[in-house]
């Protein structure tokens, strides 16, 4: 268990690695796959990303009223094969969890393995201040019981 | 998330790591950290508070185990990860789709 926690999601594409990997650092394209009504019942009010290591990005939507705001940082970016960057809302801290997502190509298409790892600098975070570091957590957990909630009504 | 920010430590996370090989004594956890037995002692309330051990006499001696129950709020998270990103890829899936065949009708057009 080298790292605390972390979701593992294949996905089978039959288009080639390139298409699948512009698609993430696009923000036309993320409009239509990450975010926005064809996801699930939010409105997109900006979604502005800056695609080289370092850059940073910020989703905002509006769900009922209610802005949210998806902000990271592009920790690696190596077209088509790898793309690392980190996660929150920026109502919590920064950095609260980290996504990988690795491309392989196959003859026809590609093969995409997204890891989602919660809590890549949570030791830090615990030790310094406890009681901000609940509250990320429990915003955490707030953005992603509406996510499963939304997906299962 | 109490499980989640217990394990966050990597001491914490080195215990449950020993834990799950086979059940053992706060002495033998001391052992294998260079730590002191009270910083040891604090770790495993902090875990056994946050649900992921449970503690257990066997005549004189306490044993320390894993939980699973405590485990299952994890379990939750990762399911719940998987099915955000698995929903979007899907979504990504249907727009690549999508768009190879606008193109290809616009192609047809044409010709």
């Amino acid at each position: 268990m080298s790292q605390p926690v972390h979701a593992v999601v294949m996905h089978r594409f039959d288009v080639p690695a390139e298409r699948v990997f512009d698609a993430c650092l696009d923000p036309a394209w993320v409009g239509r796959w990450m975010f926005g009504p064809n996801v699930r019942d939010e409105r997109i009010v900006r979604l502005a990303l800056e695609a080289r290591v370092g850059g940073r990005f910020s989703f905002v939507v509006n769900r009922a009223g209610t802005e949210v705001d998806h902000v990271g940082e592009y920790l690696e970016i190596e077209r088509p094969g790898l793309l690392v960057f980190t996660w929150a809302t920026r109502d919590a801290l920064p950095e609260t969890s980290r996504v990988i997502i690795e491309i392989t190509p196959r003859e026809q298409g590609c093969d995409m393995k997204l890891t989602h790892v919660l809590g890549a600098h949570w030791s830090e975070f615990v030790d310094r201040a406890a009681s901000s570091w609940s509250q990320m957590l429990d915003a955490l957990e707030r953005a992603i019981a509406q996510e499963a909630t939304a997906q299962r009504g | 998330m109490e499980s989640l920010a217990a394990i966050a430590d990597p001491t914490r996370r080195r215990i449950v790591e020993l834990l799950a090989e086979r059940d053992r004594t706060a002495g033998e956890l001391v052992r294998e950290f260079d730590v002191t037995a009270s910083a040891i002692s604090q770790h495993l309330k902090v875990l056994r508070e946050a649900g992921l051990i449970s503690t257990r006499a066997e005549g004189q001696t306490r044993i320390q185990a894993l939980n699973p129950a405590g485990f299952d709020e994890l379990d939750a998270w990762l399911h719940r990860t998987r099915e955000f990103w698995s929903r979007r890829l899907d979504a990504l899936e249907r727009e690549l789709r999508a768009e190879d065949e606008r193109v290809a009708k616009s192609a047809k057009r044409k010709s």
